[in-house]
């Protein structure tokens, strides 16, 4: 290498202070610039959007309680009657993913806000208040994350007796979900706390809660749902993975369960492709728009990104 | 007509000349003219320095000359003429090579760019080797010895890593990079703004005995008009990417012409006399829409009709004095 | 004459514990009072490592003194009831030196004015909290229409100092921090921002205590002047005494240094230090940079020696003054604040 001293008489690469003098744009200017710049993000919105779209407006076309089983023929290929074929205990598979899909995306972002929550209460205390509460928190959010999460979840769902429903299931891995969004959280707070616009905040008149509430949460929006997104992404990873082992909530046709019913089944020797397939093809999508809304969330999140653009 | 226009026999006496530089920065919202057709020489042995707010485009100034404006900025015309060679229309190999050893930068950040893992000697070696010297370690040490001896420096700093320096001590260890190659030209871009006075004021001292001792031109960029007087014989005074006024210092700060400079001096503040201290009213115009006219005329107290019709061009008032403004 | 705000004998020592290889004593037992009448412009001044940056903290209560106490009205600021802190934080305003990181990024600018009259209940109506905000704006000199509703990254760094400063003025402090308010803002506009600081001094009866590395700035809006150099006071008094006939040799090199806007007044050659010995921790700071430095120097540092009424020098050239210990530092600069006590020490200068 040429060595550092002729980066060293090159060093300044864009005077900042001159460009600090552009005319501002206005909002919607900045979204429309946004989009352009990350269409990506818009991809992946699109693409929740659909999927979303088809459990809620599926229902109007699809008679749900066919999902159940011994309401059709059992194991019939995909025809004019079932578009998606039926499984052996005679489910109909359309009526099933259009009942199934609501169910897994709820679990997902019922755990996701649920950790995001917890995120975010953890986050603030930790990070704002540090001292003994910092370090509990801190030493907790460590330990835990470096335990596999599929194995404390295991654990978990194994234990429980009674009937597992959808909504223990969000429960269940909301449990682990609060990890990476509680570090996430801290450690803007750590280097926020001490922005001089705390300082004046608080010789406004404002206190602790206040300054958390309203000078430090609205900054942190962007980061909180990119947070979030991850949250929901990881939440349904995790429950297709236990759905897939059989500790999901055995009575609704979630697409782990679906999945896991014809694993059971053997649907994948028996060449009956259609039960399997599509649930795969639906959770593609689903993680696809989930990690393309993530990376453009990335870049409001992430300042150095930003300034880049 | 430009500062630049001059008779052809006087070229000789000039190490730089710069004819309507203009640096543009293309952004989505339309193209910044951070530095809007400025033309200037530098004489031998002559400290030239640029004074502006932020915004003004001294500093872009700065990297032109030594041709690293980086995107999304970009030269957009002029000439830069060192002797006879145009900067603008060399390849950028010869333009890696010329710096330094004719042309050298010494900015603020660099002080803080100095390799920290690194002994200080190394550094200096690195740059002497990155063009083309090959000596003999021995020749290395005396070199070295002697670089840091003329910027004040023990030549035991040498064996030194950058964090046991201090930030003058770090300025003067890159005075000494950029002086290792003799070159004809030093652009020193706000050399001393992280650093306090006392140190300041040293750091100055030294850049100018440097120069004597090599016989280089400067060109001092900085916003502290204090320290031009104190360092500089010649002064240009940028506002919103253009020349407004450029002439002996002397001539400047006794008489000057333009309403901005005569506004900017009155607004110093002095230890001669207390109080009576006057601001100048208004903002910088933005870059992406500068007003029609005279950029100056939004804050200027002597501006009338012509200021916003038409633009000012920089003329030779008096000998050697020139200014844009249309009073004149 | 009761003490508002009271800084004694406070020493800040930064690391020194177990786990600590240096320590390093950024403030070293400096006494600092602002009192309730007359008001008062105290410049603390001081180049980087002084310590005048940890006093701004201390008092603004920041950060806690190693020893000695900081108190508001006679609490200190580690002991005080919620109503006392709270009477504390809004009496006690600060201007910092970046007027960017001031800013929310979330909000406009309005969020910095309107917080503090909703939050300290200083407006009835909304009517009102508007008229009072768009008085402060214009006192500063800045046009209401154009500044309101804006973003901070709309605005200069001028007239972003400016909102600022016309916050303080919303707020009515009895005292203000100003961390080197116009030490990132342009030339044109320091003019302005500093008269807007006298003006509320002098109009409003603020009083400031201004943090600053530029004496020449100092020497323009205050009154008294305390030289800090590495946490210890070389020299304070009356600015008119200190900045025309500096007395302590580093103030004198201070001074010197100052590149002044004027060709035909160029930097005198400074003198070398003596070098002799090697100081160590007992020394005068100075000593090692000092062209008058003699080897009582080295033994131990110089007591603070009253040199003028309103001014005291902590050198041994001065060694015939009487000596004052550091805890009456605040009684000399009082005797030279106020208006009066300013045109009579001009007269005298």
């Amino acid at each position: 290498m040429t060595g550092l001293p002729t980066d060293l008489l090159e060093a300044p690469s864009i005077p900042a202070p001159e460009l600090t003098i552009f005319r501002e744009r206005t909002p919607t200017e900045a979204i429309a610039a946004f989009c352009r710049r990350n269409p990506q993000t818009v991809i992946g919105l699109a693409m929740i959007a659909t999927l979303l779209l088809i459990g809620i407006v599926g229902p109007l076309f699809v008679n749900t309680n066919d999902a159940d089983p011994l309401s059709a023929l059992p194991a019939q290929s995909p025809s004019r009657t079932y578009p998606l074929g039926t499984d052996d205990q005679g489910r109909d598979l359309l009526a099933a993913m259009v009942a199934g899909l609501p169910d897994t995306l709820r679990i997902g972002f019922l755990a996701g806000a649920i950790g995001l929550g917890i995120g975010i209460i953890l986050g603030f205390l930790s990070g704002y208040l540090g001292g003994p509460v910092d370090a509990v928190v801190r030493i907790a959010v460590d330990t835990l994350l470096t335990i596999p999460g599929l194995l404390i979840l295991i654990t978990i769902a194994a234990s429980i007796k009674t009937f597992i429903s959808v909504n223990t299931m969000a429960l269940v891995i909301a449990s682990l979900a609060w990890r990476q969004p509680t570090r996430i959280i801290r450690a803007q707070v750590l280097t926020m706390r001490e922005r001089a616009y705390v300082q004046v905040a608080r010789r406004s008149g404002m206190n602790t809660l206040e300054i958390i509430g309203r000078e430090l949460l609205p900054n942190l929006f962007p980061f909180l749902a990119a947070s979030f997104v991850g949250a929901v992404f990881g939440a349904i990873l995790f429950s297709i993975g236990l759905e897939a082992l059989g500790l999901g909530p055995q009575n609704q046709p979630t697409l782990g369960m679906t999945i896991y019913w014809s694993l059971r089944f053997g649907a994948l020797l028996r060449g009956m492709w259609w039960w399997w397939m599509p649930p795969i093809v639906v959770l593609v999508v689903l993680f696809f728009g989930l990690l393309l809304l993530t990376i453009g969330l990335d870049e409001i999140a992430n300042p150095r990104l930003r300034r880049t653009a | 007509m430009t500062a630049g226009t001059r008779p052809k026999d006087s070229r000789q006496a000039e190490t730089l000349r710069v004819e309507g530089l203009r640096v543009y920065y293309h952004t989505p919202r339309g193209a910044v003219r951070a530095v809007d057709g400025v033309s200037f020489t530098l004489k031998p042995h002559e400290r030239l320095g640029f004074v502006g707010e932020s915004g003004s485009g001294k500093t872009t100034i700065a990297m032109a000359l030594i041709r690293l404006i980086k995107s999304p900025g970009k030269i957009e015309g002029g000439h830069i003429y060192l002797g006879e060679t145009d900067l603008l229309s060399l390849s950028d190999e010869r333009m890696r090579q010329l710096r330094l050893a004719d042309i050298a930068m010494v900015t603020q950040g660099a002080m803080n760019s100095l390799n920290p893992v690194k002994r200080v000697r190394e550094q200096v070696i690195d740059a002497l080797e990155d063009h083309g010297e090959r000596i003999t370690r021995q020749e290395m040490d005396e070199r070295i010895t002697e670089l840091f001896r003329r910027v004040g420096l023990k030549s035991e700093v040498a064996q030194m890593f950058p964090h046991e320096l201090s930030g003058g001590m770090k300025q003067r260890v890159v005075i000494a990079i950029a002086i290792s190659m003799r070159p004809k030209v030093i652009i020193a871009d706000e050399p001393t703004s992280a650093l306090d006075v006392v140190v300041q004021r040293q750091i100055m001292e030294t850049l100018r005995e440097v120069q004597d001792d090599l016989g280089a031109s400067i060109i001092l960029i900085g916003h502290d008009m204090g320290l031009m007087a104190q360092f500089v014989t010649r002064l240009g005074v940028m506002y919103a990417g253009k020349l407004a006024e450029l002439g002996s210092v002397n001539d400047l700060f006794d008489a000057p012409l333009h309403p901005y400079t005569q506004l900017l001096i009155a607004s110093l503040p002095s230890l001669a006399q207390k109080g009576g201290l006057q601001g100048i009213p208004g903002v910088t115009p933005s870059l992406l829409d500068k007003p029609s006219g005279c950029p100056f005329r939004t804050r200027c107290p002597r501006a009338f009709d012509r200021c916003s019709a038409e633009e000012p061009q920089l003329r030779e008032i008096q000998p050697d004095h020139w200014v844009a403004c249309h009073l004149y | 004459m009761a003490a508002l705000l009271e800084a004694r004998n406070v020493t800040k020592i930064f690391g020194g514990g177990m786990l600590s290889k240096t320590r390093n004593v950024a403030l070293e037992n400096l006494s600092l009072t602002i009192e309730d009448q007359p008001r008062s412009f105290t410049a603390v001044v001081g180049e980087s490592g002084s310590g005048k940056t940890t006093l701004a903290r201390l008092l603004l209560g920041l950060t806690a003194p190693t020893s000695g106490t900081v108190s508001y009205k006679g609490k200190d600021l580690r002991h005080m009831s919620r109503a006392e802190r709270r009477t504390y934080l809004r009496e006690v305003q600060v201007i910092f030196q970046d007027p960017y990181e001031v800013y929310n990024p979330f909000y406009n600018v309005d969020h910095v004015l309107e917080t503090p009259l909703a939050k300290f209940k200083l407006a009835h109506s909304k009517k009102e909290r508007r008229s009072l905000i768009e008085e402060a704006l214009q006192a500063v000199g800045l046009r209401p229409e154009e500044t309101l509703g804006r973003f901070p990254h709309q605005l200069s760094g001028g007239q972003r100092q400016r909102v600022m400063v016309a916050r303080a003025l919303l707020l009515r402090p009895r005292i203000i921090i100003a961390d080197e308010p116009v030490s990132m803002v342009d030339a044109s506009l320091r003019a302005t921002i500093l008269n807007n600081l006298a003006q509320l001094n002098k109009q409003f009866g603020i009083s400031f205590v201004y943090i600053t590395h530029d004496l020449t700035t100092a020497y323009q809006v205050s009154e008294n002047i305390i030289v800090l150099y590495r946490g210890v006071v070389a020299e304070a008094g009356d600015v008119e005494l200190v900045v025309q006939k500096p007395q302590h040799p580093y103030t004198q090199l201070l001074i010197g240094s100052i590149p002044l806007p004027d060709p035909h007044h160029l930097w005198a050659a400074a003198k070398a230090p003596s070098g002799i010995g090697t100081p160590t921790d007992a020394s005068c700071k100075f000593t090692d940079r000092c062209p008058y430095a003699m080897p009582m120097c080295i033994e131990r540092a110089p007591p603070l020696f009253q040199t003028d009424l309103r001014r005291v020098s902590a050198c041994y050239l001065y060694r015939d003054a009487p000596t004052i210990i550091p805890e009456d530092l605040p009684s000399i600069l009082a005797s030279t604040s106020g208006g009066d006590a300013q045109d009579q020490a001009a007269a005298d200068g």
